[in-house]
């Protein structure tokens, strides 16, 4: 697939609290890089990205535009009460004919992105289930076929392209934007997601072995 | 198809350097410009006293000197095209003067799509400002929904009763009130028109 036809939005509006960082986890130092300069410098040859902010969004603005000044930014005032669905609708206006959504404290091996980005059509991230209480897919013939708390083959990323023309907006997840559009394709990837201090020890260790366990 | 009208402030936004400090430049008054400008910028002075200020420090230059600067100033040319492609659809408000810009207005097609403050002349000089411009008393005026871009503390007003509002901070910083009050912000000029385009 080509870039031209891909709009990628990284969602970074909340506050990482639950990590005990005081500030967004976009911001949080991994092997000596921020996390959104790590998710930017994969996104190289896209140039249609957008980042949502919302709490300390001048200062991810400013690091963002340091490290590239092409980046639209979009704004969720509300990151407080709504999640990460209504920031990824924040940053869907003009979108071009595939958006990805793409989570701010999400870390995804290279190559698997590559991969996940060229795909044709549409996709949907999964990974071999390890956070605490996990959003899980339920898969047939490599599609997914529903989202669950208690049973599924792989958990759900946050990571997902689709047509931006069938989203139907909304504000507490991405994937229950998805149900009403399900089967969708699904791709096994390696993922790190930071959301306790455990995870972020973990994603360290993982971004220095080259994002390999 | 939308309905959008687009209103841009000029000053950073259709112009790649700040205005009057590029005037004040020319005769060595720099300093004193920037120190308002700042200030204006971060909201400790309201517009309207600041502006009055900066025409004093300018007040003894000759207009038409002054508007042949102003019409000489680079451009953002990726806005700049957008205007000129759209340009029943554009308009411009800003604080600057109708005798320093006016120059300015008819080189990028808006001259008579521009607001803007209003002074009057006597011996090629400032005699008198009649009017400043109170942008979002302007905006208000507008009957189809409005999309405004800007970069400064007194786009604030207007970003907040926008259908949509976008600060362009590829010339300076964008003013931190204005950034509570925007949909989107860009810094590439380039970005920004590809963006306004899809809204069209």
């Amino acid at each position: 697939m080509n870039a031209s036809e891909i709009t990628i939005i990284i969602s970074c509006a909340g506050m990482g609290t639950r990590l005990g960082i005081g500030s967004t986890k976009a911001l949080v130092n991994i092997n000596g890089k921020p996390l959104i300069i790590h998710q930017l410098e994969q996104l190289k040859e896209y140039d249609d990205i957008r980042i949502v902010v919302g709490y300390q969004a001048e200062k991810v603005i400013n690091l963002v535009k340091n490290f590239r000044t092409d980046i639209m930014f979009a704004f969720n005032y509300d990151y407080r009460t709504t999640g990460t669905a209504a920031s990824f609708c924040k940053g869907l206006l003009g979108a071009r004919k595939y958006a990805v959504a793409f989570d701010g404290d999400l870390l995804v091996n290279p190559e698997d992105l590559k991969r996940f980005l060229a795909y044709e059509g549409e996709i949907v991230g999964g990974s071999i289930p390890t956070t605490d209480s996990p959003v899980l897919m339920k898969i047939k013939n490599n599609q997914v076929v529903g989202f669950s708390r208690e049973d599924g083959e792989l958990e759900w990323t946050g990571l997902a392209k689709i047509e931006s023309k069938k989203i139907i907006p909304a504000d507490k997840h991405v994937y229950m934007m998805l149900e009403s559009n399900l089967p969708i394709d699904v791709m096994k990837i390696r993922t790190k997601e930071i959301d306790t201090q455990n995870d972020y020890e973990k994603a360290v260790e993982w971004v220095k072995k080259g994002y390999n366990d | 198809m939308t309905d959008y009208i687009f209103l841009f402030d000029m000053d950073s936004t259709i112009t790649k350097v700040e205005v009057l400090p590029t005037i004040a430049n020319e005769i060595g008054r720099l300093q004193e410009m920037r120190e308002l400008t700042e200030a204006t910028m971060r909201g400790e002075l309201p517009f309207k006293t600041s502006f009055l200020e900066r025409v004093k420090i300018l007040g003894d230059i000759s207009v038409k000197e002054v508007n042949e600067i102003v019409s000489n100033i680079p451009l953002n040319a990726n806005i700049v095209n957008f205007l000129k492609e759209n340009s029943d659809r554009c308009y411009i408000i800003t604080g600057n003067l109708d005798i320093w810009i006016s120059g300015l207005m008819e080189k990028i097609g808006m001259k008579n799509h521009c607001y803007c403050s209003k002074a009057e002349v006597e011996n090629d000089k400032v005699k008198k400002v009649i009017s400043v411009i109170d942008k979002e008393l302007m905006a208000k005026q507008f009957v189809q929904p409005i999309c405004t871009i800007g970069d400064g503390d007194n786009d604030s007003g207007i970003a907040k009763i926008a259908e949509l509002s976008i600060g362009f901070g590829g010339v300076r910083e964008i003013a931190p009130s204005l950034l509570q009050n925007i949909n989107f912000a860009f810094y590439d000029d380039l970005k920004c028109a590809e963006f306004l385009r899809k809204l069209l």
